[in-house]
């Protein structure tokens, strides 16, 4: 079992001022590393319109890379602009997930549209930085990863890399869509598809890590580190139906893999649960690991899934 | 070219169609039998929640030159998608081809959206009865939204050439709000695949093969191929993108293009062969055409006045 000591809620929206695009929610931390700062890039949300409903949009907090509880800046805008009418990303890009690509810095999102029948539909989209990740350029006005018949819609949660060469993108596929209480609820696993150029996608076409709670438990966040030989799966996971809550609320889960393709799950070693109160006291969701000046962290939310920021821990020991 | 119309054919007012559709016999797809022809159409149901329609497909089975209806579809030939899928709204059109002793029916699946009012897909579907039902090989589509192509993919015709496969189809370049009391409306142009197998396609992504004739903002729609020689010939139709509904002369007309290496196309309206009548059921508009060879002759299906609402007729080429 790994053990991750617990540094604290690290970045609270709330207590950001003067940006009406990042009044609530700190969702889906990805790191990009400098010299001297550890840029973290998440979504976020302005208030609610008058239906109550939400747009999210995609900034970076800058850490100080030695002490990564000192906040250096904040982007001064949303790093992607809002799709046009009827595209894909009309209402949201969230979550995102960078790498560097030699000088520039790709980044892949969830691109969010409203739909009549269920609430929304995500496809996953790419843009491209030419100045250090302050902005980013769409590749097209539509998605780089889109619907197939074994993935008919919701593909969200992005997480790319690259290991040997090749891309390897992480993602959640939705499986069918549940009615509860005049409410539509996804089911959705998590999923790969690699490629040479990270435009073009081959797709595994099955779900890597099998169901523990329920034949449609949602899992969610996939975040892959390579580490000691092997590669290391956290993600997350929960009940599909009555979620928001503690007892059938997203946990973090984990899974290994020697080869890309077969997948173990062992949850018991993920070494991180809800604390016994406060700000991740109901559900941990959202990991993302990674390694800085010779330690290993993970960056996670916390209750009502990041609504009061993300917070750190720290790997004591090693993960093998 | 110079098309000889023959009527109309079918007028889905005059029979009990399956799903509870009364209206619209929308873009005749033919299927071709030993002694008679399959006409596959999308029939529309109003949706009992919410009174917008629901395209289900349906057939009709004729004989003789179109004459003679010996079967028209009493079943379900194709369920509409599950929840939140991309067809969960209607299907509109199917085009179909053998493939040896399948059916493969490609579909445009409708799904309903909030800020514009749809997007569509496009799905396969195998038939295993000589096309009298067909079962989706999955939930999602096959052909759908693309970085140059964001939404309305739809409108496949299928024909497979040198051991290719093609598809034509339409992708939609965008959304526009024409003016201030009206929803959005949608913009869309003909673009091209390939395929080794009728399942995986690659696409041009985004090239618009068929140059505009009206504006920038022409929509087209619903190619047709056919090759009658060593040239390929394509029928479309086209309208101007808003206020296209009740307004003639801004309406669907049918297009014509011709190609003789399968990538470059010349627009050619003017040997079309096909406009819309004086008076009578397609004097208003004619839309939807389906090119299609029978016992030696090549026949045009195509809809006319408001969208194939009161049905379909066909026309024999000169």
């Amino acid at each position: 079992m790994f053990h991750w000591k617990k540094r604290g809620l690290l970045f609270k929206p709330q207590e950001i001022q003067g940006k009406r695009w990042l009044r609530e929610f700190a969702q889906a931390p990805s790191v990009l590393i400098f010299d001297d700062l550890v840029r973290v890039y998440f979504s976020c949300r302005p208030l609610p319109d008058q239906n109550g409903q939400y747009v999210s949009y995609s900034g970076y907090v800058d850490l100080n890379r030695s002490n990564l509880f000192e906040i250096v800046k904040i982007s001064k805008e949303p790093i992607l602009q809002l799709g046009e009418l009827g595209e894909f990303d009309e209402f949201g890009t969230y979550p995102v997930s960078v790498i560097r690509d030699g000088k520039d810095i790709l980044a892949y999102y969830g691109g969010w549209t409203r739909c009549e029948s269920v609430p929304f539909n995500v496809a996953i989209g790419c843009a491209r930085s030419c100045d250090d990740g302050e902005t980013f350029e769409k590749l097209g006005h539509g998605p780089v990863l889109s619907y197939t018949p074994d993935e008919p819609f919701v593909l969200s949660g992005p997480k790319i890399r690259r290991y040997d060469n090749r891309w390897y993108l992480w993602y959640i596929a939705g499986r069918k869509w549940l009615m509860t209480d005049g409410r539509a609820e996804p089911v959705y696993k998590i999923r790969m598809a690699s490629s040479n150029d990270g435009v073009k996608w081959t797709r595994m076409g099955k779900d890597l890590i099998e169901s523990k709670l329920e034949e449609d438990e949602a899992q969610a966040s996939p975040d892959v580190f390579f580490c000691n030989g092997k590669y290391h799966m956290f993600f997350s996971y929960r009940y599909s139906l009555n979620y928001r809550n503690k007892k059938r609320g997203y946990r973090i889960g984990y899974a290994f893999s020697e080869d890309l393709k077969a997948w173990a799950r062992d949850d018991a070693r993920a070494g991180i649960d809800v604390s016994e109160s406060g700000w991740d006291s109901e559900m941990v969701s959202y990991p993302h690991v990674f390694t800085l000046d010779g330690k290993i962290f993970m960056f996670y939310l916390g209750n009502q899934v990041g609504r009061y920021g993300f917070g750190l821990a720290e790997l004591v020991g090693g993960l093998s | 070219m110079k098309w000889k119309k023959l009527g109309k054919i079918f007028d889905p007012r005059d029979f009990d169609l399956p799903n509870g559709c009364v209206e619209f016999a929308q873009s005749p797809q033919a299927l071709v039998f030993d002694d008679f022809v399959r006409i596959y159409f999308s029939a529309r149901q109003k949706d009992p929640r919410n009174d917008k329609y629901l395209s289900h497909v349906s057939f009709v089975d004729m004989k003789k030159n179109f004459k003679e209806i010996i079967n028209v579809a009493k079943h379900t030939v194709i369920e509409l998608g599950k929840l939140g899928c991309f067809d969960e709204h209607g299907i509109f059109p199917m085009h179909v081809i053998r493939r040896k002793d399948e059916i493969y029916g490609y579909t445009c699946g409708w799904n309903r959206k909030v800020s514009v009012s749809v997007d569509t897909s496009i799905g396969l579907a195998i038939s295993n009865d000589n096309g009298l039902t067909f079962r989706k090989i999955g939930d999602g589509p096959i052909l759908t939204s693309s970085l140059h192509e964001p939404f309305l993919v739809g409108d496949p015709f299928v024909q497979t050439y040198e051991g290719k496969f093609h598809m034509w189809h339409m992708f939609g370049t965008g959304w526009k709000k024409f003016s201030k009391s009206e929803s959005p409306d949608r913009i869309y142009k003909i673009g091209h695949a390939i395929s080794e197998d009728g399942v995986t396609w690659e696409k041009e992504e985004g090239r618009q093969i068929i140059s505009d004739r009206l504006n920038s903002d022409e929509s087209q729609a619903l190619p047709t191929v056919i090759k009658l020689g060593d040239r390929y010939h394509m029928w479309f139709c086209y309208r101007e993108s808003s206020d296209f509904r009740r307004n003639k002369s801004r309406g669907y007309r049918i297009g014509y293009a011709f190609s003789d290496d399968l990538v470059d196309w010349t627009r050619d309206d003017g040997n079309v062969g096909i406009d819309v009548s004086e008076d009578g059921w397609d004097s208003e508009m004619v839309c939807y055409p389906h090119v299609f060879e029978w016992a030696g002759k090549i026949y045009l299906l195509y809809n006319g006045n408001e969208f194939g609402r009161y049905g379909f007729g066909a026309a024999v080429l000169e």
